[in-house]
């Protein structure tokens, strides 16, 4: 037992290594502190600014300034800074539970995969072809159009197709530790299968996996704006996505109620990129200064 | 002096302009090409065999009919050169022009007008436009008689723009289905001013003069090319920069305000008389909690039309209080109009029973709408009857067929529609409120379950009412009678106007809007 | 003849991915609520229970479910994709109309954005922690990181009202009737124009930072350095030696990445009311033509699949060690 344990110690140090690499960066870190910023907007925002964003306070098309209202009020009179403000809790909402349900899945084929091998791994591997094969926004919006846009929905819809990178990447990594020394350590120790593949082998792939994740965040934001985009959302929760999509006719005379949420989806996704970036950076130091 | 008479010189200089260029504007010119924007794809072009202006448009330009109608609600002859009516309007016999001819060149006959009828009462989803007409008879090529179980005031209407559109009988009559058949798309034998050139599902339709039509010198245009574009801001950037000369059945209120002020643009809402559009707000009146008629007025207290008019359809909607469109003569607005009252409403409310809970909310219901314009509507509903303790959830539906689904197999509480007047109140009217016509998946039937024999009676009546005056008073009592069932709660008209570039010379401004032939319409060069 | 044996193996597990895309299809559309009856009835203007039950009965949707997907796949086999009851015409001859448009501005849109991505990763790799560097990953985030129909929105607005240098929408301008090929040509090239560029713009990040660190490892390699001692130009270093041998990482990220661009062309071409699948695709779920959508479903699949196979056919004639 102290052996296992002596070796885990020494084979957490990848992650901790990355993190530590990660905050020197500038760009990593400035993206960091966006996404804690627009979190806790999500979060405390509106106990701070208590506006209903399905409330009409205003005449509609009130440019942003006017009246009080610092972005404005959109075709139904409501204001557009609460439509940000609670837009930020349900898109990231959203966008993490989509990559949450995707790592979900990925994981799962990726590390049976890798470690079983043989036809099994043959099998969820085409399975995964598959699924990266596939033009996946028509896919979730055949899903959604046929099974409803309620927020449910379009979290399992989105997160059932976008897994396949994931996947891949999971299992590149149990092909690459399974056979390292420490994995045969344990296996000669006498451990099962499921703990050798999630207790021993599972932390030490975790990093590029977390990348991979933080990644597919921002694309699930996208996704869900997308999807929004063409109509189909839930009408009962505003998401940024919604909110362009709704103000999509208006375009030409506010284009501010187009702009906001189009600008506040960028900075996420961006402040995503930057810290996906960064943890990647982090992982592979060979590639980041020459 | 020298004052006075520059003054003079440059009023009679603009005088004998003026007077120039509407003797200019007055003299139809011959040719060009006019480019149309139209907002969605119809399914194929025959109105024969299927109902809504979106086949309408190239329909009426495709097909003849027997009638048409000019801007004042007066029959003008048309297919038919004359008519008469007889026996109490039980017989109505039509003289059809001698030398019209379908776009194969064979010979428009009365035998074709029989034809159509009997295709149209087959297949056409209004069946109280030709429901009375038992049989057609054809004395000779040119006469068509229609015979007829009871007087029908909507007649003359059925017969004009794309209700009664003339098929021919040589190349539907051959034992294909007429809603299926191949040549509704291509190929298309019409009798009408315009032929078909192409129509590509979802981009265009391209019409040609037809140059053997019966009167002779028209159509002025060569040609005509409807461009699909479903995005409203992109018909407004097309309409802004000249790439379209012309749009009808615009109702988006910012595009309405925004290309207002556009000089190089017109922006009308006549044409539209016939068409009759009304939003409203439908109840379930047999399931549920609306069901309750004093929760149906309650709701209808906190909707604020005035909203509506004002915030939604930034003041270029009218009011509508009926199910009969303002602009019909048969419109009765003194009646029950149940402006903003929230207290009053929370009192009908608290007094039937409803109390509220601990968090305000009395009771849920859900709210469809039935196209995505009235998105806005349904999302108003929401914030409007959150303040007398209703929570209102609003279902989105993706498509068309789930919605019609859903309301026509009365799976609902609450929905938003527009629904079409179509000229006569026989046609588009009773169909909403006669409880005859509760037919469960069929939408725009009575998806309400209302019924009120009282209302049945009246609407019997005034559909064969020949005169006008008592007409007038039927439809009165019937519409004070409707505004205190609530079974739907009306709100504006939808504002359709059209739009069309200073070039655009005679755009129709009849009653039936592009559902009417545009052979008189021309390019100023 | 292994090429021929991997080649052959390849179309086979093409024509499997096919198969399944069907079958799960056909699977969630019965599963959802509502079937074809009902919306043909809709669409029609309303039917009652006993229509209902012979539309059921003419599309065979009274039959078990398997001999119904069994039938369906015969179907499909000889390219009967069955009809649409929208358009009223066959599902084949509506995708194979819309077909060449997606195309070309997919295409288009890989080939803009491999070029000016290559470009940008060449010109941030000579300078890599400069300020061109961030410039460069700064813009390339932008089209990334902005939601591309929120792009095309914008680019719409400027570039069709504000500044109207290209057309509204659509593919080409029907009034012209006269013109020559060129003419023609140039048309669509105008129309094409914006859409393009769209699309493009969410990859432009992808290909300029692999490029870049792809072509930062090879620099650093032992033959480039030789080259370098040798007095070879250094421009010729650059593109020679470092930029053919750091392409294969690139080019196998565009193959993977076609089924990403076929999802971005939806969005585009529903701004810009582009005629190609995607717009095709939207109006088939606004009315809910379920044979339409799963004939463009199993089409933009095969689209993919055949878009990888020729990328790992160019991947192999650049790098002739990898292995289909």
């Amino acid at each position: 037992m102290n052996k296992i344990e002596n070796d885990k110690e020494e084979n957490t140090n990848p992650l901790r290594e990355m993190f530590s690499t990660f905050f020197k960066s500038y760009s990593a870190v400035t993206g960091f502190l966006i996404l804690i910023l627009i979190t806790v907007m999500g979060f405390l925002g509106p106990l701070i600014y208590p506006t209903d964003p399905f409330d009409m306070v205003w005449m509609p098309f009130s440019p942003p300034g006017n009246d009080g209202f610092l972005l404005g009020t959109d075709y139904l009179g409501r204001d557009m800074l609460a439509q940000i403000i609670n837009g930020a809790r349900v898109s990231i909402a959203i966008g993490f539970s989509a990559a949450l349900v995707s790592c979900f899945i990925g994981v799962g084929m990726g590390s049976f995969a890798g470690f079983y091998g043989g036809w099994i791994e043959e099998i969820l591997m085409r399975i995964t072809e598959f699924f990266q094969v596939l033009p996946t926004l028509l896919f979730a919006m055949v899903i959604v159009a046929l099974f409803g846009s309620s927020v449910l929905s379009i979290t399992l819809a989105i997160g059932a197709v976008s897994w396949a990178g994931v996947a891949r990447i999971t299992r590149a990594e149990f092909l690459r530790i399974k056979e390292l020394d420490f994995v045969l350590a344990s296996r000669a120790s006498g451990s099962s299968n499921l703990s050798l593949i999630f207790l021993v082998i599972l932390p030490n792939a975790a990093a590029p996996i977390i990348v991979q994740s933080a990644l597919l965040v921002g694309a699930a934001i996208t996704f869900e704006a997308g999807l929004a985009f063409l109509g189909l959302s839930d009408p009962n929760v505003v998401s940024w996505g919604q909110v362009i999509g709704s103000n999509r006719t208006y375009i030409l005379d506010a284009t501010y109620t187009v702009t906001f949420p189009g600008i506040a989806i960028f900075i996420t996704v961006l402040a995503i990129s930057l810290v996906g970036d960064g943890l990647n950076d982090a992982l592979n130091p060979k590639l980041r200064s020459r | 002096m020298k004052k006075h008479f520059f003054k003079i010189l440059l009023i009679s200089f603009s005088l004998v302009l003026t007077s120039l260029s509407s003797s200019f504007a007055e003299d139809p010119k011959r040719g060009g090409t006019l480019i149309a924007a139209v907002g969605n794809t119809p399914r194929h072009l025959n109105p024969a065999v299927q109902s809504g202006i979106v086949t309408g448009f190239p329909g009426a330009q495709l097909f003849a009919t027997p009638i048409r109608y000019d801007n004042n609600w007066d029959p003008q002859p048309y297919l038919a050169e004359s008519w008469e009516i007889s026996d109490g309007g039980k017989t109505v016999k039509l003289n059809l022009v001698k030398d019209a001819v379908f776009h194969d060149g064979v010979p428009i006959k009365s035998s074709d007008v029989k034809f159509s009828l009997e295709t149209i009462q087959k297949n056409h989803p209004f069946k109280t436009m030709f429901a009375p007409v038992i049989s057609v008879e054809t004395p000779d090529e040119h006469t068509a008689i229609l015979k007829l179980s009871s007087p029908h005031p909507a007649l003359m209407l059925a017969m004009s723009s794309q209700l009664m559109s003339i098929i021919p009988e040589h190349v539907y009559g051959d034992g294909q289905d007429p809603k299926k058949h191949p040549q509704n798309s291509v190929n298309v034998v019409g009798s009408g001013p315009f032929k078909l050139v192409e129509f590509k599902s979802g981009e265009h339709i391209i019409l040609e003069r037809f140059d053997d039509f019966f009167i002779d010198g028209r159509p002025y245009l060569d040609k005509m090319v409807l461009k699909i574009i479903k995005d409203p801001a992109t018909r407004t950037i097309g309409l802004e920069n000249g790439e379209i000369d012309f749009y009808a059945f615009e109702n988006v209120a910012t595009n309405i305000v925004r290309l207002k002020k556009n000089p190089n643009l017109n922006v009308t809402p006549k044409g539209y008389a016939a068409i009759g559009p009304i939003d409203w707000l439908a109840f379930n009146t047999k399931d549920g909690k609306t069901a309750d008629v004093n929760v149906r007025r309650a709701i209808a207290y906190a909707i604020d039309r005035n909203f509506i008019l004002k915030a939604i359809m930034l003041g270029v909607a009218d009011e509508a209080r009926t199910g009969i469109h303002p602009g019909s003569p048969y419109y009765e607005p003194n009646v029950e109009t149940y402006d903003l009252n929230i207290d009053k409403a929370n009192k009908i409310l608290d007094d039937a029973g409803y109390a509220k809970g601990s968090d305000g909310m009395r009771f849920g219901l859900t709210v469809d709408f039935g196209w995505p314009g009235l998105k806005p509507n349904a999302e108003y509903t929401k914030a409007a009857l959150k303040k007398i303790g209703i929570d209102v959830t609003v279902r989105p539906s993706a498509d068309f067929p789930t919605w019609a689904k859903t309301v026509s197999n009365h799976n609902f509480d609450l929905t938003w529609d527009t629904v079409f007047n179509w000229g006569d109140p026989v046609i588009g009217v009773h169909r909403t409120y006669q409880s005859s016509n509760i037919k469960k998946g069929v939408i725009w039937s009575n998806t309400q379950q209302y019924s009120n024999p009282k209302v049945d009676a009246i609407l019997e009546k005034a559909g064969v009412e020949n005169d006008m005056g008592k007409r007038k008073a039927l439809y009165s009592e019937f519409q004070k009678m409707i505004a205190n069932d609530l079974p739907v709660y009306w709100t504006n008209t939808l504002p359709y106007h059209t739009i069309y570039s200073n070039k655009v010379g005679n755009p129709p401004m009849g009653i039936w809007a592009t559902s009417s032939p545009m052979d008189m319409t021309y390019i100023k060069q | 003849m292994t090429l021929l044996y991997s080649f052959i193996r390849r179309i086979f597990s093409m024509a499997l991915v096919l198969l399944v895309v069907v079958i799960l299809n056909f699977l969630m559309l019965h599963l959802a609520p509502g079937d074809i009856a009902d919306t043909i009835a809709q669409t029609m203007g309303g039917a009652d229970e006993q229509d209902m039950a012979q539309l059921r009965k003419e599309y065979g949707l009274d039959q078990p479910f398997f001999i119904q997907l069994f039938k369906y796949i015969l179907r499909i086999a000889v390219l009967d994709f069955g009809h649409s009851h929208f358009y009223n015409l066959p599902v084949y001859d509506l995708i194979m109309e819309r077909f060449p448009a997606t195309l070309l501005l997919v295409f288009s849109a890989q080939i803009l954005s491999l070029f000016v991505g290559i470009s940008l990763g060449v010109f941030a790799a000579q300078n890599p922690n400069g300020l061109s560097s961030l410039f460069v990953n700064m813009f390339s985030l932008f089209g990334y990181a902005a939601p591309v129909f929120w792009t095309g929105l914008l680019l719409l607005i400027a570039f069709s009202l504000h500044i109207p240098i290209f057309p509204v929408s659509g593919m080409r301008d029907i009034t012209i009737e006269n013109g020559n090929f060129f003419t023609h040509f140039f048309d669509v090239l105008r129309h094409l124009f914006l859409p393009m560029i769209t699309l493009a713009s969410i990859f432009f990040a992808y290909y300029s930072r692999l490029c870049r660190a792809s072509m930062l490892e090879v620099l650093g390699a032992d033959y480039v350095r030789t080259a370098k001692a040798k007095g070879l130009p250094k421009r010729e270093v650059l593109y020679k030696h470092a930029l053919k041998n750091s392409l294969s990482p690139v080019i196998t990220f565009a193959g993977l990445s076609f089924s990403a661009v076929v999802s971005g062309a939806i969005l585009v071409e529903t701004v810009y009311a582009w005629p190609g699948l995607g717009t095709l695709a939207f109006n088939s779920i606004i009315s809910r033509d379920t044979p339409v959508l799963l004939g463009i479903l199993i089409f933009s699949t095969l689209m993919v699949t055949v878009g990888n196979l020729l990328t790992d056919l160019v991947l192999r004639y650049i790098d002739p060690r990898i292995k289909i």
